[in-house]
């Protein structure tokens, strides 16, 4: 009796019956393996090495410390204030705690010492002053960076809002359907079926809304291994973008500039009027030890897309904000625009081409005597076969 | 009507083998189905869709921050994104081509042929372009070895010099022992190494060698050299068993120039007349006008009787020709009309056989004229005897160590296992191979090899003719070249090949030429063009002597009976070097269409009166083999392809086929590709063949046209009658297709494509297609997406060929565009037949209404999947995929895209710099390396451009017409120049 049911227990779990599950199965597995991924993107972007050890006591007093939590006298604001632990949406010129962790964690504690008390550069002097740490203290703040940088912050949990929505919404929908069927408490049947129906439309759209939105990521702006500031370099000095971009007009792609060319301006120009010399010493010191720099990839296609920049701006001569939005005014870099297939198509189908002055279109020799003898007013980036499906998928 | 056959089968019985065809498919299916799980593929998506959605919403699922990471200095010539050109040189198993490799973001990708050299002239065989992904084979050396143990290079060069400097004191002899070397630098550089060590000889060994050819010149012209063949100027080419198209000497060249020869377009083009006596169907023999199956004994005596005939007719002798077991009356009349426009040529390896052909090229005055004395080719130098000899030596003890370079004897050669146990018996035994092989593995230590895209290296192919070699990426591994090892060896500190090879270009080659002065600007202009030729004066003129003539005539009649066996080398795997590449292995045979094995090819008329079907399994002394059965093979005769059954090659080529030449003998020191007296016996075994001949059948309609060349003299559009016929019923309901801006176009000159297979692994390269492995072609489910279709006609004992490349027809009236369910693959304005990867969603309606059956499915991922461990499961094999091509994934379709990649980035390329196309700008991957320029791509919109002068050409026609699906591509009727 028995073995039978654990043999059949066992079937379930190996044979036939097991197959059958396994959509559902895989299902269960995408829907876990997406809540891993989302919060291993933070974990990832803080990179932590290995610790040597320190008493909890110690690393806990420094972090008291650092957040300005320790009762002392307050003629000055605390670490925290300028050197924030947490990710923000709007530039923090000055070094985050983790990149200050990170950039003493191989040093002693004299380098340490000796670069908070005796600032170098404008912009740390004037922050900088009137600092009166006692050693003890320090030595603990260093404890505590040390910490940092072999463990990371703490990953900062999903938000769930959408979860619990979803899953109310789910429960309205049981208990719609379990009063039409089995408790029928309420006469007006209108009500239950009501909320049946627009809770199942709410979830619904908001299936269809993010299904949508999957994978494309407007107006994502991560943070940068260096506060590199659009505003400061294209705004405030007007660099031309080529200038950096420089292979836009020739290749498919734009070109992140190599770090030798930033070190065309930056081998003289040390310090930044906002940031200081700490973000500008991690370009030289890329330069100088051979380390490239890691940007994080904010414009990025499908593999399935072939877009050219070359033909774009090289040939179509498009302001580089018309795709890009006005990146001379931005700090943090953002993306702009959807890069959707239909933001895409819906510009071809506007976008007049100037076929006269351009070689190339007397290939289309028909749609130029159609511009002449006026039987045409404009030809669009689709009248030249910009929608073809082959112009961007191969 | 002639009819057209694909195989035995359908010839005899067409009725069963439809119905065996369906069945086969249907078994395939069902086979497919049982695997399956319970759940079907519909209910799968339905529920994984929901999830995704689901999980998409509460989980915010995010993308993995992906890393931009820019050049640290970025050098001035590379763009992100943009390909480099570089100009080499390969030469790998006596086979020599100029390229050019394209090199993607510091990664070689695709080989191309380089059009300024002489030799190669922009073609290539499909072995140059699978070259570049035996660079990202996994089989390859990572480091240095000591007997099978990784080292490093300090404890091998000590050990080795020290080795070295003690048998040179106590007077023991070392060899050398390379393949043919045609590198001016590195036969310096082995001068130079035997200054420091005089007891080091050098001997080349090749694995099919040219030694009859050189043996036999060597009497008649007291040199032993190889000379330039002009097949162009020939107007007569009689072949004896000289697969001269597809692996002879110098195919490619061969090659364009035969093709030139044969091009028939305008009203006073004339063609060559081809005669190829052999023994199996080769490559050469299907293009032949006219074609004698003969034993491989009965070709002296064929020779003979030619030579006495023709002797005859001029009246310098007045006996009786001897008698020939075929009718060569014909021939001989061609040939005395063609006096000094004629060329006989042998592949045989045997010097008295030569020796016939020499006088018989002599009495037509041949000499000077078809085939130049001036120029020597170069690549083919070994002779089997100085391989014997070393044998024997190292036998005796005489040589105590041997160092092996490009050679592979242990596979290669009959007495391989005695080999084998003489080299790993040796006192020094050394191998500079990339990878492991059957003798690397027995040799002590091994120096690996750069690949030639990592190296720096000069060729001299042919006298005068120089090229260089560079590297084209750093080097993946811890490789050395061997040149730098041998000046290690000789006591330089730290050799650089690359500084040697400069220092001699300067001294020694600066002053061949007068354009340039300074020696730099000199190598720079020969480094970015690839190729230098010489005009040289003409050296000492040859003088021609019958030497040896009257012994050679004398053993003309060679007694031989039972079954003969033929061994040829086949056109992907040539000598069996390339095994572990599986775009070759896949490739399949140009005659057979098998691919993943070699067979015996037997003759027809004995395998219907002994019962014996394809895949039956015989027994050729002793070693088991498949069957083939070879329409066109001599009556007694098998014959089986080289270069299988390795047994130490890699993953791909491991115990793929059997070692033929095990079976081959040496015969007064040469190595002798045919046996006499085999024995030959019937199994009740079965073996499983990976046939992809009877794929895609054209039900018996007219898809190849064919008239001969007296008739197209008479009418341009003889055999194309059809052509008026259905143009004139052209009837549409579709409104007229409109192109804006181009109409891309392709043609097909049947009559100059010998389907050598050239274009289908140009295509795999460019368009990153999956191998998919020897169960799956047999499912008929190969991913090629241009095939060369092979028909045969007439008698079955010696039928006529035509080989016939099929790619997607681009159809204005495309049938499959009209049942796709999605919108995957729509008409673009350029009348292009895109397929948008991404929208299929795999119902295969396509490939079902189409009726040239080119659309491709992939039933599996074949990337980064175990099940398919081919090139595409590791990262280093991956490096080869082309990053402007989109790698496809299970369920989808993909065909033919006329390489829109290119043509995109060439119109990008125009509009930026503001200009028209120019005609012929734009090449499709098939059409940029075609050894016979058979293909020809272009913009129909332009009246004046080559493809439209191909498409107005009486010739041209396309595949079935009626059906009014108004392909892009045409194809211009096959033209055989037969005797009437």
């Amino acid at each position: 009796m028995f073995t039978t049911k654990l043999n059949r227990m066992r079937e379930y779990f190996l044979g036939g019956s097991y197959m059958k599950k396994r959509p559902i199965f895989f299902s269960l597995l995408v829907f876990v393996a997406c809540f891993i991924l989302s919060t291993n993107i933070y974990a990832e972007t803080n990179e932590s090495v290995v610790s040597d050890g320190h008493s909890h006591e110690d690393i806990a007093r420094g972090e008291r410390f650092f957040k300005g939590l320790l009762p002392f006298d307050r003629k000055y604001s605390s670490c925290v204030s300028c050197h924030n632990l947490k990710q923000v949406d709007t530039l923090n010129w000055n070094p985050s705690a983790m990149d200050i962790a990170m950039k003493f964690v191989d040093k002693d504690y004299e380098t340490f010492q000796a670069s908070v008390l005796n600032p170098s550069g404008k912009k740390m002097e004037a922050s900088h002053v009137n600092f009166n740490i006692s050693e003890e203290d320090l030595k603990t703040v260093k404890v505590y960076l040390d910490d940092l940088a072999h463990h990371g912050t703490h990953p900062v949990k999903p938000t769930f809002n959408n979860l619990i929505l979803f899953l109310f919404l789910g429960l309205l929908i049981t208990w719609a359907v379990i009063e039409l069927i089995f408790l029928k408490k309420i006469k007006l049947k209108l009500i239950p079926v009501i909320i049946l129906l627009g809770a199942f439309g709410w979830q619904v759209n908001m299936i269809v809304t993010d299904a949508i939105r999957l994978s494309r990521q407007q107006d994502y702006a991560p943070d940068q291994p260096i506060k590199f500031s659009h505003k400061v370099h294209a705004g405030d000095n007007g660099i031309d973008c080529m200038y950096c971009h420089t292979t836009v007009e020739q290749g498919k792609s734009a070109g992140i500039p190599a770090t030798n060319l930033c070190m065309n301006c930056h081998v003289i120009i040390r310090e930044g009027t906002n940031s200081g010399k700490f973000e500008i010493a991690k370009v030289v010191d890329a330069a100088e030890n051979g380390k490239p720099v890691e940007w994080n990839r904010i414009h990025n296609l499908p593999d399935h897309v072939f877009f050219s920049h070359a033909v774009h701006v090289g040939s179509g001569k498009l302001d580089c904000a018309q795709c890009h939005g006005a990146v001379e005014e931005m700090d943090i870099m953002r993306q702009e625009s959807e890069l959707s297939m239909g933001w895409c198509i819906n510009c071809h189908r506007d976008t007049e081409v100037d076929i006269m002055n351009n070689g190339y279109y007397q290939h289309h020799i028909e749609r130029q005597e159609e511009l002449q003898s006026g039987a045409r007013d404009k030809v669009t980036a689709n009248d030249v076969g910009a929608n073809d499906c082959m112009r961007c998928h191969y | 009507m002639t009819k057209y056959w694909r195989s035995l089968d359908e010839l005899n019985n067409p009725v069963v083998f439809k119905k065996n065809e369906i069945k086969l498919e249907l078994d395939a299916k069902r086979a497919v189905l049982k695997k399956a799980s319970g759940s079907s593929r519909r209910d799968f998506l339905k529920t994984f869709g929901f999830s995704v959605a689901a999980a998409a919403i509460v989980a915010s699922c995010k993308r993995p921050v992906d890393k931009a990471i820019p050049y640290l200095v970025k050098p001035e010539e590379v763009t992100p994104g943009m390909a480099n050109y570089y100009a080499s040189s390969y030469f790998e198993g006596n086979e020599y081509c100029s390229v050019l490799v394209k090199v993607r973001d510091g990664r070689p990708i695709k080989i191309e042929g380089n059009n300024l050299s002489s030799i190669s002239q922009q073609g290539t065989s499909a072995r140059v372009q699978a070259s570049v992904l035996n660079l990202y084979d996994d089989a390859r050396l990572k480091t240095p070895l000591k007997r099978g143990e990784a080292t490093n290079w300090e404890e091998i060069d000590s050990y080795i010099s020290k080795k070295l400097a003690q048998l040179n004191a106590d007077n023991k002899k070392v060899v050398l022992l390379t393949s043919t070397l045609i590198s001016p630098s590195t036969k310096k550089v082995i001068a130079d190494f035997q200054i420091q060590y005089p007891n080091v000889e050098v001997v080349q060994y090749d694995a099919v060698s040219a030694s009859g050819i050189l043996k036999a010149n060597e009497l008649s012209f007291g040199k032993a050299i190889i000379p330039d063949y002009r097949f162009e100027k020939a107007k007569v080419v009689v072949s004896f068993g000289a697969d001269f198209l597809g692996t002879w000497l110098s195919s490619t060249e061969y090659t364009k120039a035969y093709s030139v020869a044969r091009r028939v377009l305008q009203k006073n083009d004339s063609m060559n007349r081809h005669y190829q006596f052999e023994t199996g169907m080769t490559l050469t023999g299907s293009n032949a006008d006219i074609r004698f199956p003969i034993k491989p004994s009965e070709e002296k005596t064929i020779l003979t009787a030619i030579y006495y005939q023709l002797l005859q007719a001029k009246g310098e002798m007045t006996i009786a020709a001897p008698g020939s077991p075929v009718d060569v009356k014909g021939l001989v009349e061609d040939l005395l009309a063609n006096e000094v426009n004629s060329l006989v040529v042998s592949g045989s390896n045997d010097v008295n056989t030569q020796l016939i052909v020499n006088a018989i090229n002599n009495l037509l005055g041949n000499y000077g004229a078809t085939i130049s004395l001036d120029k020597t080719l170069n690549t083919h130098q070994g002779i089997d005897d100085n391989f014997e000899n070393l044998l024997s030596e190292l036998k005796s003890k005489k040589v105590r160590g041997i160092l092996c370079w490009g050679v592979n004897p242990v596979y290669n050669h009959p007495k391989g296992q005695e080999i084998k146990e003489l080299i790993s018996g040796a006192e020094l035994s050394v191998s500079f191979s990339d990878r492991n092989d059957e003798t690397t593995a027995a040799c002590h230590w091994v120096c690996p090899e750069p690949h030639y895209l990592e190296s720096w290296n000069d060729a001299e192919p042919k006298t005068g003719v120089y090229s260089l070699a560079q590297p084209t990426i750093s080097k993946l591994f811890d490789s050395r070249q061997a040149q730098e090892s041998l000046l290690k060896w000789a006591g330089v500190e730290a050799p650089d090949y690359y500084e040697y090879l400069k220092s001699n270009w300067k001294n020694n080659f600066t002053g061949l030429q007068t354009e340039f002065t300074d020696s730099r600007i000199f190598w720079n202009d020969v480094l970015q063009k690839g190729v230098f030729e010489v005009v040289t004066e003409n050296q000492d003129s040859l003088v021609y002597s019958e030497n040896g003539l009257d012994v050679a005539i004398s053993l003309s009649n060679e007694n031989s009976g039972g079954w003969e066996v033929a061994f040829y080398q086949s056109v992907a795997l040539a000598d069996g070097s390339f095994a572990n590449n599986p775009w070759l292995q896949e490739l399949p045979d140009p005659i057979a269409k098998i691919s993943w094995d070699n067979f015996a090819a037997v003759p027809v008329k004995w395998a219907e009166e002994n019962g014996i079907e394809n895949e039956s399994v015989i027994t050729i002394n002793g070693v088991e083999l498949p069957v083939f059965i070879q329409p066109g093979q001599a009556p007694d005769t098998i014959s089986v392809a080289l270069g299988y059954g390795r047994e130490i090659a890699g993953k791909v080529g491991d115990g793929v086929g059997k070692n033929m030449f095990a079976l081959s003998t040496i015969e007064s020191g040469s190595k002798k590709l045919w046996i006499s007296n085999a024995d030959v016996q019937t199994t009740t075994k079965t073996f499983e063949l990976a046939l992809s001949q009877t794929h895609h059948s054209m039900e018996g309609r007219p898809i190849v046209r064919e008239t001969t060349f007296d008739e197209w003299q008479l009418d341009p559009a003889a055999g194309n009658e059809l052509k008026e016929e259905h143009e004139e019923h052209h009837v549409s309901l579709y409104p007229e297709p409109e192109f804006k801006g181009h109409h891309w176009g392709m043609a097909v000159d049947l009559s100059s494509c010998i389907g050598c297979g050239n274009c289908s692994i140009s295509c795999q390269a460019e368009n990153n297609v999956q191998v998919i492995g020897k169960e799956q072609v047999r499912n008929r489910r190969i991913m090629h997406w241009i095939r060369i279709d092979r028909y045969f006609t007439n008698d079955a004992e010696n039928p006529e060929v035509y080989h016939q490349p099929v790619m997607c027809q681009h159809c204005d009236n495309a049938p499959c565009e009209n049942v796709c369910p999605v919108s995957a693959t729509p008409h673009s304005d350029e009348g292009l037949n895109q397929m948008a990867y991404n929208r299929c969603v795999g119902t295969k309606y396509c490939v079902n209404n189409c009726p040239y059956k080119v659309r491709r499915f992939n039933w599996f991922q074949y990337v980064q999947n175990p099940e398919f461990d081919y090139a595409s499961n590791s990262d280093l094999g991956r490096m080869v995929l082309n990053p402007d091509v989109t790698v496809r994934s299970r369920g989808v379709v993909e065909k033919c895209s006329f390489c829109v990649q290119r043509i995109q980035e060439k119109k990008a390329e125009a509009r930026v710099a503001g200009r028209k196309i120019e005609d012929g700008e734009i090449q499709p991957a098939c059409v940029q390396s075609c050894p016979a320029d058979a293909l020809v791509f272009g913009d129909l919109k332009d009246p004046n451009s080559k493809i439209s002068n191909y498409f107005k050409n009486e010739r041209n026609y396309h595949l079935l017409e009626e059906l009014h699906t108004l392909p892009s591509v045409g194809y211009l009727t096959k033209v055989r120049n037969k005797k009437r």
